[in-house]
Order: structure tokens, then sequence, then C-alpha cells
């Protein structure tokens, strides 16, 4: 793939609200997951893997976190001349600025970011998804098709697919239909939500929106309709391995505890596809006299004295003598005190459970328990 | 610090050949896990300002330059300043007991007389410890010393390292060897410029000596103060000393003390994921770095990146360096395993406290 044939266009602005407490001051894409990497880490190792070296990063919400981590983009070997990683906030010009409203609307505020770097291919991204995918596969196949516009698809449950944006196609993978949320769904193809526009098309049918008044300036929305009506050559791309969008505490939860047990799904010990991060330099995890470790992911600069089974625990993560943490997701500097029980929950960055004190429930139809960014949990507060 | 700059000497390797060192220097010899030694001297370096950073390399460099790269990872990618290699006495390397050779300093001059600054300061790659070199800078201005060199009172006997009589906190002699209670180098020492280069012109016939045994006689007219240093130290000149220097980080006060936050120690950066613990593993007073994945049994060991250990396995008081496979129902005890060495499955691989098996490294 040549350097400017194809740029991506990743959409990391997003608030993630539904993750409650885990994104009250940072973004979503910033959000730590599996240990040691941050839910961004996924499309943009997923980019240098594929050989795209130019990547536009879209971010809006509480971005210090965000922007720090992606730095020059070195850690996913992006900082490039001439391309590489930026990062593109909202702006003002002349004519005065605006918010990103909608995923259409924060690429046409960059369509100047696209124009300068004339790309015949725009790959438009969601810095919030984790799965592992060549999209120089996936160029390949919207070059082949003659496409205007590929949309990588995979198949969902159908008793699901109501869930999702559904795209109908023709055997040769011609889209013929989108909806949005069916209630009797006639495909069960779902939209990832990743795009690979010709840029000319893009950059017009955009400009064409931003004018229309009663758009939502949404790609789902609005966009992929319009292109329909228009006759344009829509193609799918199907995808068949792990994705998951984290959009939940459930949902995060539950795709943490798929990354454990024997042999699992998304394996993040491949090494011809390897997921990059900008990590921080810890020593080694240590594992104390009466430490207990059973199935679990654990990272960097983690100590750990008591037991924890079926658990990710991620960089400088602290489990205390006697303690004990189950089912659970310890982010960065997470700390379980001595005595302390954790079961069935996600802890913050940096926040303490404090000696003795138990938090969450084996109860499966109670709520995951979620401790946000820097709280500590004391006697009595849980 | 803009008015400093380091150099490390990294091109003098244990006296006491081993296995461990034959294909490596010490400098790259991989420690606790995910380090290599030569991290402490550049982190400390960096860790007090230091941006322009040389390093003296022995003719058996590939495995430095493999680590330290472009020395982006200790923010040494400078426009100005910045990493510099420079290259070693062929003789280096088999001259023990030196540590600062005159010969190589005068042959990397340029180094020196390019440079602004108004101090250097040295160190080598064999000892670990981690300082505030600003503390021993300022106390280097504030005494109006011509050299301050780092020390400790020795706890043990040790003929590898270079010790200093010192009266009044003043350096008057230098001898090899150090026992209980003298003052050991740490092998760390700043020096304004100008003085250096003027003892470039007055120790040019005999170059041959390490800088301090050149400086003997003149312990009179050149102002050597001692610093002295109150942390944890390790000097590794010895496979036993290296083998203890690993184990005293399976003490969390220890690894506290030595990975701070303040002062990381930086070292290259990986792609590894988490260790995985599997289902059935049991490990205890161990450290487990990235990549890992532990079937089996781990105890009082220091595991490096990319290790297995398949179930039924048993690892005990032993170091496994990046990338060992111990199959299904080995023993590997009181060992130091190279790196990607596989233990075959039911075999054993056992040294004893007293003398600790080295494995060598396998061909890749």
């Amino acid at each position: 793939m040549s350097k400017k044939e194809c740029i991506a266009m990743l959409l990391a602005g997003g608030q993630g609200s539904r993750l409650g407490a885990l994104t009250s001051n940072v973004a979503k894409p910033a959000v730590s997951f599996g240990g040691k990497f941050r839910i961004i880490d996924f499309a943009l190792s997923n980019c240098a893997n594929s050989g795209i070296t130019t990547v536009g990063v879209l971010t809006q919400y509480r971005p210090y976190l965000l922007h720090s981590y992606i730095g020059t983009g070195e850690a996913w070997n992006l900082d490039e001349r001439g391309g590489g990683v930026s990062i593109l906030p909202p702006f003002a010009t002349q004519t005065g600025g605006a918010w990103y409203e909608g995923t259409a609307d924060a690429v046409t505020q960059n369509i100047g970011y696209i124009e300068q770097n004339d790309p015949e291919y725009v790959l438009i991204l969601s810095g919030d998804q984790l799965y592992r995918m060549d999209y120089d596969d996936m160029l390949e196949c919207h070059k082949k098709n003659n496409a205007d516009l590929t949309i990588a698809v995979m198949p969902v449950a159908w008793e699901e697919a109501s869930r999702f944006g559904i795209l109908t196609a023709e055997p040769d993978g011609r889209i013929t239909k989108f909806t949005e949320k069916p209630k009797k769904p006639d495909s069960n193809l779902a939209s990832m939500g990743i795009y690979i526009f010709n840029a000319d098309l893009l950059i017009e049918t955009l400009k064409e929106d931003a004018l229309d008044q009663t758009s939502d300036h949404d790609f789902g929305g609005n966009i992929i309709p319009k292109l329909l009506e228009d006759g344009k050559r829509l193609y799918t791309y199907e995808f068949n391995g792990f994705w998951r969008d984290v959009g939940t505490i459930s949902s995060y939860h539950e795709t943490s505890m798929d990354l454990l047990g024997p042999n699992p799904e998304f394996d993040i010990f491949s090494t011809t596809f390897p997921i990059m991060s900008n990590a921080s330099t810890r020593p080694p995890a240590f594992v104390g006299k009466d430490g207990n470790i059973d199935d679990c992911l654990v990272a960097n600069g983690c100590q750990v004295y008591g037991t924890a089974k079926h658990s990710i625990l991620s960089t400088d993560a602290y489990v205390g003598e006697r303690a004990t943490v189950v089912d659970s997701v310890l982010l960065p500097g997470a700390v379980v005190k001595d005595g302390a029980q954790v079961v069935r929950a996600i802890l913050g960055e940096n926040s303490v459970v404090e000696e003795n004190v138990s938090v969450g429930s084996v109860d499966t139809t109670k709520d995951t328990a979620v401790i946000g960014n820097d709280v500590v949990v004391g006697k009595g507060e849980n | 610090m803009e008015k400093v700059i380091g150099l490390i000497t990294c091109n003098y390797s244990a006296k006491e050949s081993s296995a461990l060192t034959e294909n490596r220097p010490v400098a790259s010899l991989p420690y606790f896990g995910r380090y290599r030694l030569v991290d402490f001297a550049l982190s400390n370096l960096v860790n007090c300002g230091i941006r322009t950073v040389g390093m003296v390399l022995p003719y058996n460099y590939r495995s430095i330059i493999d680590h330290v790269g472009s020395g982006k990872d200790w923010d040494l990618d400078r426009k100005n300043g910045g990493l510099f290699i420079l290259p070693g006495s062929a003789f280096g390397t088999s001259r023990t007991g030196a540590r600062f050779l005159l010969r190589d300093l005068v042959h990397n001059k340029a180094y020196f007389t390019r440079s602004t600054s108004d101090a250097v300061i040295f160190s080598t790659a064999n000892f670990v410890y981690n300082v505030d070199l600003n503390q021993v800078y300022d106390a280097h201005k504030a005494s109006g010393a011509d050299i301050t060199v780092l020390t400790k009172t020795a706890a043990e006997k040790d003929p590898d390292v270079t010790a200093f009589d010192v009266v009044d906190g003043r350096v008057q002699g230098v001898h090899h060897g150090t026992a209980f209670g003298e003052t050991m180098f740490l092998d760390c020492f700043v020096i304004n410029r100008q003085l250096l280069l003027d003892m470039f012109d007055w120790y040019a016939p005999t170059d041959y000596l390490d800088l301090f045994e050149a400086m003997a006689g003149d312990f009179g007219r050149v102002n050597v103060r001692a610093f002295d240093f109150d942390g944890y130290v390790a000097p590794i000149f010895n496979k036993r000393a290296y083998y203890r220097a690993n184990m005293d980080l399976l003490d969390p006060r220890t690894t506290a003390e030595l990975f701070t936050a303040e002062r990381s120690i930086k070292t290259k950066t990986h792609d590894t994921p988490p260790a995985k613990f599997e289902v059935g593993s049991r490990v205890c007073n161990s450290a487990v770095a990235s990549g890992d994945r532990i079937y089996g049994s781990v105890s009082d060991s220091i595991l490096s990146r990319n290790v297995i250990v398949e179930a039924g396995a048993t690892v005990r008081n032993s170091i496994l360096m990046q990338g060992c496979v111990v199959k299904s129902g080995a023993r590997v005890e009181n060992a130091i395993v190279d790196r990607a060495n596989v233990v075959p499955a039911g075999t054993e691989l056992r040294g004893t406290p007293e003398d600790i098996l080295v494995k060598e490294k396998a061909h890749e």
C-alpha cells in the first residue's frame, strides 16, 4: 500500500457515556483494556499492521490523556515524516468554529486534512472497538469491486440483528439496502462502522450533507442511505473474527473476561499482528509468598500478595495480603488493600479499596460494580 | 542539566568469564526480567536532566546497539546532543580492573572538545543503583572539587570493586578490591570538562592506564572528593553477584527503592501482552514479566519476557531469560537459563545454591 493511497480518519471524540464512571475523566478510546492496552490501541495497531501510515485522530471529549497517550504515534510506528498520526480536535476559522456534531460532521470539518494529504481512498474508523483487521485486504476488496464505498460487516445472531445497522447485499456483496436497527431484519450482516470511501466522492457527499439542514450528519443515518439512493456502488467486506464494541459496563466486563480461560477467541499473544501500545516502563509483576493467582492476565508493575482468580490486573495494580479479587478488572494503579474482597467489579485507574472492605457481588443478576478512577472506597461506603 | 554531558564506558567485562558474558558485554546482560544492566547508568544520567550521553562500546556491541537503538526510550533521540556511539579500544575488554581507560577517552577526545558543557558525569555499566545525580552535581559545585566520586562503604569483600582511601571526604589513594568497611567506588564520577581535557595531556604517556590509576600520584593537587550514596547498590562482576542482584529484587522494598516513580529506570519497550497465569498455575515469591505464560509451578524465581512454563513443569530459585520454554514435567532449580532455551519434557536443569548452574544462550 503506497503511502498516500489511503489515509485513515479515526473517530475518537466520543464520550462513551454508557461506560459511566470509567469515562468520567477520560475519553472512551483512552479507557484501559486488557491489562496494558487502551481501547484506541486496537485501531492504531490495525492501521500500523495494515501499512496505513497517515492517520488523523479526531478528538473532542476530555482529550488530555488521549492526546498524551497518542503522542507522536511512535508507539505504533506512526511517527513518519509527511504522515503519521495527526491529532485533529475541533478548531475555529474566520467564520467561527463548532463542536463536532455527529460522525460525518467531524470528518466534514476536517476535509482540509484529507485534501492536504490528497489520498485516493479514505478509511473511516472508530476508536472504540476491539478487533484485529487487515485494512489492506479490505482495500483490495474495495478496488476489486470498483466500489464507491465498502462497508465492513459481520454476521450476527439473527435474534440480535435488530440492535445493529443491518445491510442487505447481493451474493456478490453489492449492498441493496441499509436499515438502522430493523424490527424485522432480512439480513444478519451488521455494519461494523468501518468504511472505505473513494476520497473524491466522500468529500463531495460530505459537503452536500453539510448544507442539508435536516441531516444529523451521521455516516450510518445519512451518508450511507444517501449514496444508496444515488445508486452508488456500495459493497460489503465480510469479517469473521473477534469484534467487540465495549460500549457499556456489562460489555466491557464481559469482553475483558473473554480474554481469560484456555485458548481465548481473541489472542493477544499473536506476534504476527501484534497489538501495540504506549505502555509505561515498569518492572515485572511480583507475586508474594502467599500470592495465589489463577486464570489471570497480570501486567508489569503489579504486586499480588493475596488471591486473584479469573481477573485482569492492569499495570501497577496491587492486591494486598488476604485480599481476594475474583471475576474483576483492576485498571492501572488500582489498589485492593489487605483483607479486601472484590468480586465482579471494575476498579478504575488509581482507585483504592480500603482494608477489609468488600466491593461487588457474586449475584450475576446484579450489575457489575464499578469504582471510578481515583475513587477511594472506605468502610461503609459501598 | 544543560551544562553537563554523560559518558558510559560499556567495554569492560567481568573478570571471571561465564557463559553469560561470553557473547555479550556486561552492559547488555539482561536483569530482573526486562532490563539490561546499562539501563541503570543510562537512566541515572537521563533522570538528572542530561540529554547528551556518549557510550564507549566494545567490539561485540551488537546486543547493546540492539537495545539502545537511537536512544529514544531514554529521551536521547535529540536534535541537538542525544546519544553518541563511541568506539572503544580493542584492549579494553581484556584489561581487567580498568573502568575508564585513558586511551578510550583520548581516542574520543572530539566528544569532549566539541561540547560546551562545564562538566562530564562518567559511569560504567557494571552497577545496579538508582541515584539522584543532581545531588551529586550540586555537592560537586558546592565543594569546589575537581572531581567528585560516588562511593559507598563496603559491606563485604569484593576483589573486583575499586576502593578509595578517603580522609575527611577527600580521596588520598586508590586500589583494586574492597574489604569490609572500605570506601568502594561506584564507578560514577563528576569531573570538570576542562580538567578532563588537561588530564589527557598530563597523562598522554600512560594512556594504557585507568584514569584513576594515572591520577594515583596526584591526589595532592587534584581535589577528588567522595559523595556517599546510601541506597541499594549491587556491583556485578561475576555470576554469583549477578544471581544475587536479581534475587535481591524478590524483596519488594528493594524493588520499590530501585524502581521509583520520580526516577524511573527506562529500558527498551516491547509490545508484549500482560503475563497470563493460566488455570492451575502456581506461582509464589517470583517476578513474572510480560508475555509469559505460566501453566506450571514457579517459586523464588525471575522470569523474563515471553517465557512459557508448561503444565507439570517446576521452576525454583532460578532466572529464566527471554523466550525460554520449560516443557511439561521438566524441573529447573538453582539455575540461570539464558535466552531462547527449551528445557525438554521430563528433564532437569539443576544447580545448587552454592554453585548456580548456567545454561548458555541457545542458538536462535
